[in-house]
C-alpha cells in the first residue's frame, strides 16, 4: 500500500514538473527575441541617437527586449541596404529636395513592392491594396483627383505604421538683415529660404550687393548632367534654367515655358519664352530644350535617365511649341522632368555627346572649362574647396537683384557661426550644430534674422518589415504608438521640429492629409493594441506572440 | 624605397575595401535604380574580382596614373594637383616659423641652463607640444578673428577674390593674411621638436672642449654661443626638419578642417568619408612618399653635413 501511494506520488510530481517545464517551454519559445535598433553614433548625428535611445527605453516598458547599435552612417547604410534581411529596425531621414515637393516620390519609391529587392523600399513593405493606390496617383493627371488619392495612401500608411515617424525637423536659416531688405527674402513651402527665389529676389540695402552663403561640403562637379552633391545642385539650379521651376506654394510654375498645357493624359504643349539666350549670346532655341530633354536617353548621362524614360517623342511644332508626348500618363512628369531637367545648348554639347560616344567615360565626368546656360547666373569663378563665385546675368527676363552668388565651404561649423556675425558671410545657409545656441547669438545680435520652416524632409524609424515580429501590423502600431514624437520634438530636438505623422510634410498644405489617424496613446495605447492582437506577458513581464 | 612604396600601397588598397561602406551608398537616394547602380558599379571597375583590381591599380601605379576619383569625376592627379600647392604653402610658412623660432629658442634656454626661465620655457614649450590642434586652432580663431576681427575667419582668399596666376596670389597680402592663423597653429604644434633638440645638442656641444677654448679665448659669450655651438648643435636638427617636412604634409588634416583651408587634408577627410577610393589612396600615396623620400633626404643630409657620417662608418 505504501510503495503503491509513495509510486503515484512520483508519477504525480514527475508529470506536474513535466507539465511546469512544458509551459515553460512553450512560453519560452513564445517570447518576443531581442530586437535590435540601429543609429548613427551621437557624435556625427545627436537627433537619431537620442531619439532611438527613447524608443528603446520605451519599449523596455512593454517587455521588449531591445538595444541600440551604434554605427557610422557608410556602414549603417551598407548593411540596411544591401543585407536587406540582416536588421530589425533603423534609424533612418528622408531630406528636402525641390523635387520632393511633389508626393510621387514619397508616394511610390518608398513604399511600392517593386521596389523591395533593390530599390527604396527597403522596409519590404508589401501591400496589393498600397500598390494600387500609389500606382493610380501616378497616371491620375486631374489634380483634384489625384490629392484624394494621395489623402488615401497616407491613410494607409499611417495605418500599417510603414514607418516609425518621429519629426519633421525646421529649416533654420540665418541672413543678415542689414545687408538685405527683410521683404525680399523668399520662404518656400517645405525648404525655407535657401532656395532659388531668395537668390533671384534678394535685394540689397547698401554697399554689400554679394551674397555669400556657406556650405559644410565642396562642390564636386559643376555639370548640367551630372547629380552630384547637395551643394552642386545649388549651383546648377542657377546656372541652367528649367522649362518650370517649383513656386513657393511647391506646386509647379511655367518659367522658362510661358505656358505648359496638357492636351490629354499623354500629350504636354509646351511655349517658349521669348527672347531667351544663352550666357555665350546666342538665342535659346526649341531645339535646344528638345536636345536637353533627349541626351539623358542616349546613355551619356545615366543619373537623368529615369526624369526622361517617361518621354516616348517630342515634336517641334514651330519657333516657340513643342510637344512632348508620353508613353504613358505621369502626373508627376511637370515636377519630375519639367522643373528638373537643365536647359543644356546643343551648340556646345552636341559635339561633347558625339566624341565621348566612343569614349568609355561619359557626360557625367565633363567639366566645362566655363558652364553656360541660361539661367540667371552666370558661371564667373570657381575655386577648388574653397568657393564658387556666380555673377547675375544682366540679360535674364527677371535679372537678379544681388551682383554676386558666392557659396564659401566651410567645414568648421563654429567657425560660420563667427562669420555670419562678423560678416564675412551673410546668409548662413547651412547649420549643422546646436540650434539652441544659433538662436542665443541670433537673438543677441540684432543685425541677424532667423527665419525657421518646417521641412520637407522627415526623420523616422524604418521596421524591417521582413522579419518578425515587425510583419506583424499590430507589433508595428504598438511601436509607433509608444514613440513619443512630442517629447522627441521638445526634448531631443528642443522645439525646432514638428511631430511627423507620414511622408508628407505639414509645409506642404495642398498634399497633406490634416486628418490621418496615426497611433500616438504611449504605452498604455501599446500595451492595449498588443493585447488586443493577442499578445501577452509572462512573470518575468517578457512580451509573448499570440498562440498559434 | 620602392619596397616601401609598394608595401604601402598594398596595404591602402586593401584597407580602404575591407573598410565597412561601399561607394555606392553615397548615390542611395528613392530615384536609385538597379540599373544606375550597375553603371557605376561598371564605371568605378568594382564589377572586377578584388584581385584583379588590385594588378590594375599596381600595373597603373607602376606608369604614375592613380585613376579617376568616383565623386569629382576627374583623374586623381587633377583633384590633388588643385589643393596640394595650398598645402604646401601652409607647410612652408609653419616650418620657417616653427624652425627659426624653435632654434633661436632652444639656444636661448641652453644659455640659461638652470634659470627659470629655463623651467618656464620647457613646461610651456612641452605644453604647446601636447596641446590638440583644433583646440589650438580654436582658440586662436576665438581670439582674433571673432573677438577682434583681426584675421579672417577660414578660407584662403577673401569671398569673390579672383587670381589671374598663381603668383598674383602668392604676392597679394590677403593670401598672407589668410594662411598666417592657420601656419601658426601648425607652427606652434612643430616647434616643440626643434626648440627642445637644439636646446639638448647645445647642451652637449656646449661641454665640448673648442667650445671651452673659444670661451677661453675670451670671445663674448654671445659669439660662443651662435657661431661656435650652436652651428654644431644645428645638424641634427636640420635633418630632423627633412622628417618633419613629411609629418608636416600628413598632419594637416585637423588644421584644415578647422580653418577651412582648401588643401590636401580636407580632400582626403572627404575621400575616405564617402570610400571615394581611387582618391583617398592617391592622397596617402603621395604623403608617404613625401615621407619616405625626405627620410632619404634626412640621410644625405647628415652625410653632407658631417663628413664622418657615411655609408661605410654606419656598417
Amino acid at each position: 500500500m505504501r510503495r503503491i501511494f509513495f509510486f503515484g506520488l512520483v508519477i504525480i510530481l514527475l508529470s506536474i514538473a513535466f507539465g511546469l517545464t512544458e509551459i515553460g517551454y512553450c512560453e519560452q519559445n513564445r517570447v518576443v527575441r531581442e530586437i535590435t535598433v540601429l543609429t548613427r553614433p551621437k557624435a556625427s548625428s545627436p537627433d537619431e541617437f537620442e531619439t532611438i535611445t527613447l524608443v528603446v527605453e520605451a519599449m523596455k516598458k512593454i517587455g521588449i527586449n531591445a538595444k541600440a547599435k551604434v554605427m557610422p552612417w557608410e556602414q549603417m547604410a551598407d548593411v540596411v541596404w544591401y543585407d536587406r534581411d540582416a536588421w530589425d529596425m533603423t534609424g533612418w531621414q528622408m531630406t528636402a529636395r525641390p523635387e520632393r515637393l511633389d508626393p510621387d516620390e514619397f508616394t511610390f519609391n518608398l513604399f511600392h513592392s517593386s521596389t523591395a529587392e533593390n530599390g527604396y523600399n527597403f522596409i519590404g513593405y508589401n501591400n496589393p491594396q498600397y500598390d494600387q493606390v500609389a500606382e493610380e496617383q501616378r497616371v491620375t493627371i486631374d489634380q483634384e483627383r489625384r490629392r484624394e488619392l494621395i489623402y488615401q495612401a497616407q491613410q494607409i500608411i499611417a495605418d500599417d505604421c510603414t514607418y516609425i515617424f518621429s519629426v519633421n525637423p525646421l529649416v533654420n536659416i540665418v541672413y543678415n538683415n542689414q545687408v538685405f531688405a527683410a521683404d525680399s527674402i523668399q520662404e518656400m513651402a517645405g525648404l525655407g529660404i535657401k532656395n532659388f527665389w531668395t537668390y533671384l529676389n534678394a535685394t540689397p540695402k547698401g554697399k554689400q550687393k554679394d551674397l555669400i552663403l556657406n556650405s559644410n561640403d565642396t562642390v564636386q562637379a559643376i555639370n548640367p548632367l551630372y547629380i552630384s552633391g547637395t551643394v552642386d545642385s545649388w549651383v546648377t539650379e542657377l546656372v541652367w534654367d528649367r522649362l518650370m521651376r517649383m513656386a513657393q506654394d511647391g506646386l509647379p510654375r511655367p518659367w522658362a515655358a510661358e505656358k505648359v498645357e496638357w492636351q490629354d493624359n499623354t500629350t504636354v504643349k509646351v511655349v517658349l519664352r521669348d527672347g531667351m539666350q544663352w550666357h555665350d549670346g546666342k538665342p535659346v532655341t526649341v531645339e535646344d530644350v528638345k536636345f536637353s530633354f533627349e541626351v539623358p536617353k542616349t546613355g551619356e548621362a545615366p543619373m537623368y535617365k529615369p526624369f526622361v524614360d517617361i518621354i516616348a517623342q517630342i515634336d517641334i511644332v514651330d519657333d516657340h511649341t513643342l510637344v512632348f508626348n508620353l508613353k504613358k500618363p505621369w502626373a508627376a512628369f511637370e515636377t519630375a522632368s519639367l522643373a528638373k531637367i537643365n536647359l543644356i545648348p546643343k551648340h556646345i554639347w552636341e559635339p561633347i555627346i558625339a566624341d565621348l560616344k566612343n569614349k568609355p567615360e561619359n557626360a557625367e565626368s565633363h567639366q566645362e572649362a566655363i558652364p553656360i546656360g541660361s539661367g540667371p547666373f552666370k558661371f564667373a569663378n570657381w575655386k577648388f574647396s574653397e568657393e564658387v563665385v556666380l555673377t547675375a546675368n544682366p540679360l535674364y527676363f527677371q535679372p537678379p537683384q544681388i551682383e554676386n552668388w558666392i557659396a564659401r565651404f566651410i567645414p568648421n561649423m563654429e567657425a560660420t557661426l563667427g562669420m555670419i556675425q562678423n560678416g564675412e558671410i551673410n546668409f548662413l545657409a547651412t547649420y549643422l550644430g546646436d540650434k539652441q545656441l544659433l538662436q542665443q547669438r541670433v537673438e543677441a545680435d540684432p543685425k541677424l534674422t532667423m527665419v525657421s520652416s518646417t521641412d520637407l524632409g522627415f526623420r523616422f524609424l524604418a521596421p524591417n518589415h521582413r522579419r518578425p515580429p515587425f510583419d506583424d501590423v499590430a507589433f508595428r502600431r504598438a511601436i509607433a504608438a509608444l514613440t513619443d514624437r512630442e517629447l522627441i520634438a521638445a526634448l531631443v530636438w528642443k522645439g525646432f521640429a514638428v511631430p511627423g505623422d507620414g511622408v508628407i510634410s505639414p509645409a506642404l498644405e495642398y498634399w497633406d492629409n490634416p486628418n490621418v489617424n496615426y497611433p500616438s496613446g504611449g504605452v498604455e495605447e501599446a500595451r492595449m493594441i498588443l493585447k488586443k492582437a493577442g499578445y501577452e506577458w509572462d512573470s518575468k513581464g517578457r512580451l509573448l506572440y499570440p498562440e498559434k | 624605397m620602392i619596397l616601401t612604396m609598394w608595401v604601402i600601397a598594398t596595404i591602402l588598397f586593401f584597407i580602404f575595401r575591407l573598410m565597412p561602406g561601399n561607394p555606392l551608398v553615397a548615390y542611395i537616394d528613392p530615384t536609385f535604380t538597379e540599373e544606375q547602380q550597375q553603371i557605376l558599379l561598371k564605371q568605378f571597375g568594382l564589377d572586377q574580382p578584388l584581385w584583379y583590381q588590385y594588378f590594375v591599380f599596381l600595373k597603373n601605379l607602376g606608369q604614375g596614373e592613380l585613376g579617376d576619383s568616383f565623386f569629382f569625376r576627374d583623374s586623381v592627379v587633377n583633384v590633388i594637383g588643385k589643393v596640394l600647392p595650398n598645402t604646401i604653402y601652409l607647410m612652408l610658412l609653419s616650418l620657417l616659423l616653427a624652425y627659426t623660432i624653435g632654434i633661436m629658442s632652444g639656444i636661448y634656454l641652453a644659455w640659461k641652463r638652470g634659470e627659470r626661465i629655463e623651467t618656464v620655457g620647457i613646461v610651456l614649450t612641452l605644453f604647446t607640444r601636447a596641446a590638440p590642434q583644433f583646440w589650438v586652432g580654436m582658440i586662436l580663431l576665438a581670439v582674433f578673428s571673432f573677438r577682434f576681427g583681426l584675421f579672417p575667419s577660414g578660407g584662403a582668399s577673401a569671398a569673390g577674390t579672383v587670381y589671374a596666376s598663381e603668383w598674383e596670389k602668392l604676392l597679394s597680402p590677403s593670401f598672407y593674411h589668410h594662411l598666417f592663423l592657420p601656419a601658426l597653429t601648425l607652427a606652434i604644434y612643430l616647434l616643440g621638436l626643434p626648440l627642445l633638440l637644439m636646446r639638448s645638442n647645445m647642451l652637449d656641444v656646449m661641454k665640448e672642449a673648442y667650445v671651452d677654448m673659444a670661451s677661453m679665448r675670451g670671445l663674448s659669450k654671445l659669439r660662443v654661443m651662435l657661431k661656435y655651438a650652436a652651428r654644431n648643435a644645428c645638424l641634427p636638427v636640420v635633418t630632423a626638419m627633412a622628417v618633419g617636412i613629411g609629418y608636416a604634409m600628413g598632419g594637416n588634416v585637423v588644421i584644415e578642417t578647422v580653418f577651412s583651408w582648401p588643401g590636401l587634408g580636407r580632400l582626403l577627410v572627404k575621400a575616405v568619408s564617402t570610400s571615394d577610393y581611387p582618391l583617398a589612396q592617391g592622397a596617402f600615396i603621395l604623403i608617404a612618399g613625401v615621407m619616405v623620400i625626405m627620410n632619404f633626404v634626412a640621410d644625405l643630409l647628415y652625410s653632407i653635413l658631417d663628413p664622418r657620417v657615411t655609408l661605410e662608418n654606419r656598417r
